[in-house]
């Protein structure tokens, strides 16, 4: 998840607004369990990615939400026993064990609620992600008085990532070529991985030093930024708060009715 | 040692000792250096030296983030470190480029890279985006502009790095290894931007291994050994009192293995119409090549050209698209690759990529306990014994030095006893004397029997001691032969010079 450049509607929109955007989806995302209005929500910021021709990029999420959604499914199908039974995970004919899991819609609901939330809250995060240089991140973060470094740890994390993949790969490509067998059962899987994470965190530990000073030479604890761009809202910025005012009003009324 | 024909210093340091916390020795000793005003001094010296140390203590960076005993004064602009209230005040006055490009990469595009420090100066916008353009074109990479970090080459970060350092417009400028990854001409548009800022009036403080063209322009240039200062004169005075000797010539050819004809016996690796392509992007097309058994081969080439991606096919790490790859008699193609390990090495450039266990011996007993070849003791002794390395058999790996290192991954390979042993820029890193002791570990290996291919991008290493040059150009081979004599040498021979050592005393004669 890294920022794309593009020219969509919503990477011209002030960082400010798209963050606000995203505060305020993870925000209705929290406060309702109401799988409607969840799947609307989650609808909404989906259809504003459509409008910036950004929905490819959110596409890549998919694989990981369902992945997410059915391990939910199965925790909730295990744990969870509300409402009307729909079906067993074993059916009744089933000498001895038959009627064990039954599949209850509180369940399905909670597992579909907290999939959804997470979807819409993903989706809302991504789209910020991709459409905001880090550093005028930095700059809104800066304005909002917020503490330097809480934008430098987001920033660094999202820069590091793909490099620790990149590395990960490495080492282990490094630990095949020695033969290297990852080991049987839980226990084997668990000592296999030494030999990968060992290097990785020493090598990342190396880096942090220097990516320390890097910071503070180039003045970042300052606090004194002039942006490169111009950073004015437009109007563009203020349609998208009206709009984010009416999802918002919409959402409240529901919610009371 | 006062700045060149009396010009004022704008980075002094007076008799500083140092020692790191918990170490017992200094890694530096005495030392006394001044940068004057548009001055450029170039130090250089053996790896473990105390250079990078030496680059901590110049920018103020061991006074006020490391521990550790720091005796004598640093000033930089006529003020001592200590009444720096922090880093970013310093910074304010001192460009740093580190020798890890990657770690000095924040932000996750290039152009944002070069802009961070920019936009913390207080300058007109009009005056930032002028200053970025001109560092970005004058450094090369002004078409890298929205790439992400990660999918930079180790040049192209490291010309990150320095173009966003020289951004900031500093007066003191101190470089730790800029040049390490960059070839020829990159190296060319760094020295020409040096001298520039030189002639403007900037201090550059230049550390480097290797004696290139940053050599060339430096007015002064200063040995270091063991923490101190040990020669210190013109480069050309230096070059010319023989204070700094080129390397010998190889001796890998002394040590042919006996008996063998290579171009009669059967290859040992045999590649044939092999393709590779990444995501539908052709990485090598349609390649023929035979290793014979013994035979020391350089494949050579600009990054991208190919040549990881070939050698990665050797012991199956990567399977070809197209075409086969035979090693030691069996499909490269299709043997796993825990099979493929008994009879393929490959060493990877940088050592830290596979250390992890918690003594040497124990780093060099995993892959033979993964071949479950009986009792690793023996096998384990006589590899490190190989490499020099039978003393250290009880240290952490990770605390040996960056030559021993090297060297321990090298024993970790050989102690599973491969025909084949692939290196991957086998000298990255290392002075000339650790390089000459890692090529004479490979030449007698060789002797033996093996058989070892080298992917370098130094072509003098490929002259001195292979028998065979493969270059590769866009993913295929362009020339197969001896040595590059036979043609005029293109232009990586120019880094080579790069590659002057300390074999002789660096004292000066007082």
């Amino acid at each position: 998840m890294q920022y794309v450049t593009r020219e969509s509607a919503f990477h011209r929109l002030h960082p400010l607004t798209k963050l606000i955007f995203a505060v305020v989806v993870v925000a209705l995302a929290v406060l309702t369990s109401d799988t409607v209005m969840l799947a609307a929500l989650a609808g909404a910021v989906v259809a504003v990615a459509i409008a910036s021709g950004l929905a490819r990029d959110l596409l890549r999420q998919v694989p990981l939400l369902i992945s997410l959604a059915v391990s939910l499914l199965a925790l909730t199908i295990i744990t969870i026993r509300s409402g009307e039974i729909i079906c067993y995970l074993v059916p009744p004919s089933v000498p001895v064990i038959g009627g064990a899991f039954p599949v209850t819609v509180g369940a399905i609901d909670l597992a579909l609620a907290m999939s959804l939330r997470f979807a819409a809250m993903l989706f809302a995060f991504q789209l910020l992600v991709i459409s905001t240089q880090p550093r005028d991140l930095v700059h809104v973060m800066d304005r909002l008085r917020m503490p330097v470094d809480y934008t430098l740890m987001f920033l660094i994390a999202l820069r590091f990532i793909p490099s620790l993949q990149l590395e990960g790969k490495r080492i282990h490509e490094a630990q095949l070529a020695r033969a290297y067998n990852p080991g049987k059962g839980l226990a084997g899987k668990i000592r296999g991985l030494f030999p990968i994470i060992i290097p990785l965190v020493s090598n990342s530990l190396g880096k942090a030093t220097v990516l320390g000073l890097t910071i503070d030479l180039r003045g970042y604890r300052s606090g004194r930024r002039t942006p490169m761009r111009d950073l004015s809202p437009s109007r563009t910025d203020v349609a998208g708060i009206c709009c984010m005012g009416l999802l918002v009003a919409g959402y409240f009324a529901v919610l009371l009715v | 040692m006062s700045p060149e024909g009396g010009r004022e210093s704008v980075l002094s340091i007076e008799r500083v000792s140092y020692t790191y916390p918990g170490s017992g020795t200094p890694a530096l000793d005495g030392i006394d250096l001044a940068v004057g005003k548009g001055e450029i001094v170039f130090v250089t010296g053996p790896t473990g030296a105390g250079k990078t140390t030496l680059c901590l203590a110049a920018s103020g960076i061991l006074h006020h983030e490391y521990g550790g005993m720091l005796e004598g004064a640093i000033t930089i602009l006529g003020k001592d470190v200590r009444d720096y209230r922090s880093m970013a005040e310093i910074g304010r006055h001192v460009g740093v480029v580190f020798d890890d490009a990657d770690a000095q990469l924040i932000f996750t595009t290039v152009e944002e890279e070069v802009a961070s420090g920019l936009e913390n100066l207080g300058l007109s916008r009009e005056e930032m985006q002028r200053r970025l353009r001109e560092v970005m074109e004058a450094t090369g990479i002004a078409d890298l502009a929205d790439r992400a970090p990660h999918t930079l080459s180790g040049g192209q970060k490291q010309r990150v790095a320095i173009a966003a350092t020289l951004a900031l417009g500093t007066e003191v400028l101190v470089l730790d290894e800029p040049t390490a990854e960059l070839d020829a001409e990159a190296t060319g548009a760094v020295s020409a931007i040096l001298r520039r800022l030189s002639c403007e009036g900037t201090g550059v403080l230049i550390i480097e291994q290797k004696l290139g063209e940053l050599a060339a322009i430096a007015d002064r240039m200063v040995v270091v050994e063991n923490g101190a200062i040990v020669s210190e004169g013109s480069p050309a005075q230096m070059l010319h009192d023989g204070i700094l000797q080129r390397p010998e010539g190889g001796s890998a050819r002394r040590f042919a293995p006996a008996g063998i004809t290579q171009s009669e016996a059967a290859p040992v690796v045999s590649v044939r119409g092999l393709v590779h392509r990444y995501d539908g992007v052709m990485a090598v097309g349609g390649l023929d090549l035979d290793v014979a058994p013994g035979e020391i081969v350089a494949v050579v080439g600009e990054n991208g050209s190919g040549k990881t991606t070939l050698v990665k096919h050797f012991n199956g790490l990567l399977r070809p698209t197209e075409g086969t790859v035979i090693v030691d008699g069996l499909d490269a193609g299709s043997v796993p690759i825990a099979q493929l390990a008994r009879h393929v090495g490959l060493v990877f450039q940088n050592p830290d990529t596979m250390l992890f266990a918690e003594t040497v011996e124990d780093e060099v007993a995993f892959g033979l306990k993964n071949i479950d070849s009986g009792d690793p003791g023996e096998p384990v002794d006589a590899a490190l014994r190989e490499v020099g390395l039978l003393h250290r058999k009880a240290a952490y790996p990770r605390s040996l030095s960056r030559g021993e290192r090297q060297r321990l991954a090298i024993a970790c390979v050989i102690a599973m006893k491969p025909k084949v042993i692939v290196l991957d820029e086998p000298t990255t890193g290392l002075d000339a004397r650790e390089s000459g002791r890692v090529m004479e570990i490979l030449a007698r290996l060789r002797q033996d029997g093996r058989t070892i291919i080298m992917v370098t991008h130094d072509m003098l290493l490929g002259e001195e001691y292979a028998d065979r040059i493969v270059r590769m150009e866009q993913g295929r081979i362009v020339r197969d032969g001896k040595t590059c004599k036979e043609e005029p040498c293109p232009r990586l021979c120019n880094t080579s010079p790069g590659r002057a050592l300390f074999t002789a005393s660096t004292r000066s004669p007082n």
